[in-house]
């Protein structure tokens, strides 16, 4: 699907109306696992036949009554293996109030976020989430993940499979989550689509050509987020942060694949039109609402890319944001970075102190968790 | 005084109507689209004499979620009905003069077009509503 570029129009067509197809089954008739791969199939069977027949009148409403029509397919054969194997499809209600109005209208962009926040449970771990989320938001197959994390197809079947599973395990509502729960789910949200991008970001090796733009999905992913929920300074942090790195892109890796430090990139190569765009959202979340991590990590970006060569970067702003971050909470990546601001403004020294106990924890899991190295790319 | 019209159908039913073969043979794209230019022209007629409350057709029955309760817990269970078991599947509320005239109109069900094997098995049931209930307070 991916890298077909004789036919974008049908493939950007299916894949932005994936969480909505997907969105309208599970709302209708539950089942997120089955309905996951019913609305899989019917993109297929699209996929296939659209380019060759045409775009139908409603594509939306094409895809729906496929999906349905297979999804009742894959009930009954879940119910012939239940049968068989004796067991019984029983859940026990969650002990909740069962009165209480979920209180929302539906809409396919509702359903959307609804599916973000399925596919970014805490109880699922990142790796499952961010599978997830690219196949059940992103509308990508198995092989496409898999490929991109350079992963077989049969791991990434089973981290997807168990996934589903935790989910239809929970029995979670498909609805927004409650107010209480909404901060920490959408943080959950934000960090999941954060580390789609760096993956793709942190991603130099591998076969390039046959691989998904993780950082291109993860830019649409969370460009749709934005549009979705517009007021949240937050997810236009995220965006911003995303678009002012990115930027960079082509002028961080040399002819042969190997990396290029930021102080040695041309900088005739950034892309100024989206440093424009990623300055514009980031100082306009700042000035309208709470400042949160990804907008620090945005503002920082954005003060490299605004300096027209390393030497003249505003060091002193740039540590003063990495002192604001670090009273956010720390990690190691974090850590060195704010290290090099120090040094760049007071000297070497620290550093090297510095980076010893980043690279110590260089192992740790939290190391995905962390920005693309401001320091070194 | 308020009626209504009950029809039945299995699992099995559902597939064939939408043109999967099981034991019996495929209802065809031509004898779906006969039931629904039927259909169609039968609720309009009961628009027009003003007797349709409301008509519905269900999903396949392999969406019902049975909800009890086991040891005080509310329990769900999903896709209850077995293969071949015949449960509501659709239904009309009629607002008519008379349970005769309700039966005149569950009738013309026995005109609605299907494969010959579906024809001889299918029925409607016609039942009255009770309309004297006292208030459930609701």
């Amino acid at each position: 699907m991916i890298g077909d570029n004789a036919r974008p129009s049908v493939e950007d067509l299916l894949r932005r109306l994936a969480p909505e197809v997907l969105g309208a089954l599970v709302r209708r008739y539950g089942n997120f696992g089955l309905a996951e791969d019913a609305v899989q199939e019917a993109m297929l069977a699209a996929s296939s036949q659209w380019p060759a027949d045409g775009i139908p009148e409603s594509p939306r409403g094409w895809l729906i009554s496929v999906a349905s029509r297979r999804l009742v397919d894959l009930l009954r054969s879940e119910r012939a293996r239940r049968d068989r194997e004796a067991m019984v499809a029983q859940w026990v209600m969650a002990d909740q109030d069962l009165f209480a109005s979920p209180g929302q209208e539906a809409s396919g962009g509702d359903d959307t976020l609804v599916l973000l926040f399925m596919c970014c449970h805490p109880a699922l771990s990142p790796a499952s989430q961010i599978s997830l989320t690219l196949r059940a938001v992103g509308g990508l197959t198995t092989r496409e993940i898999a490929r991109s994390f350079l992963v077989s197809e049969e791991t990434m079947t089973r981290r997807i499979t168990r996934a589903k599973d935790s989910i239809a395990a929970s029995h979670l509502p498909f609805r927004m989550p409650s107010a209480e729960q909404r901060p920490d789910r959408h943080a959950a949200v934000l960090h999941t689509l954060y580390l789609i991008f760096n993956e793709g970001y942190a991603a130099t090796t591998g076969p390039v050509l046959q691989r998904v733009e993780l950082s291109a999905e993860a830019i649409r992913l969370t460009r749709m987020l934005q549009r979705l929920v517009p007021d949240d300074t937050e997810v236009a942090g995220l965006l911003a942060l995303m678009l002012l790195t990115d930027a960079r892109r082509t002028a961080r890796t040399a002819p042969d694949g190997s990396l290029i430090a930021m102080a040695d990139q041309d900088r005739g190569l950034w892309d100024t039109k989206l440093i424009a765009v990623g300055v514009r959202l980031v100082t306009d979340a700042m000035t309208r609402g709470p400042v949160g991590p990804y907008q620090l990590q945005a503002a920082i970006a954005a003060l490299h890319d605004e300096a027209p060569d390393f030497a003249s970067t505003d060091w002193p702003q740039i540590l003063a944001l990495y002192n604001a971050l670090l009273g956010l909470g720390e990690n190691p990546v974090l850590r060195l970075n704010h290290a090099v601001a120090l040094a760049m403004v007071h000297g070497p020294l620290p550093v090297s102190s510095n980076s010893r106990s980043f690279s110590a924890t260089a192992g740790s899991p939290a190391i995905i968790a962390c920005t693309p190295s401001e320091a070194t790319c | 005084m308020k009626f209504m019209i009950l029809t039945y159908g299995s699992q099995q039913d559902y597939d064939e109507m939408a043109g999967k073969p099981g034991d019996r043979a495929a209802w065809s794209a031509e004898d779906f689209a006969a039931l629904g230019t039927f259909m169609h022209k039968l609720n309009s007629e009961l628009v027009e004499s003003g007797e349709l409350v409301e008509t519905r057709g269900l999903s396949a029955p392999v969406h019902t979620r049975r909800v009890g309760l086991r040891d005080g817990a509310t329990v769900v269970t999903d896709g209850p009905y077995a293969e071949s078991q015949e449960v509501l599947a659709g239904y009309w509320v009629l607002e008519c003069e008379s349970f005769d005239r309700a039966t005149e109109i569950a009738a013309r069900l026995s005109d609605c077009p299907a494969p010959e094997h579906v024809r001889v098995r299918a029925f409607a049931d016609v039942r009255p509503i009770d309309e004297h209930q006292p208030d459930s307070g609701a």
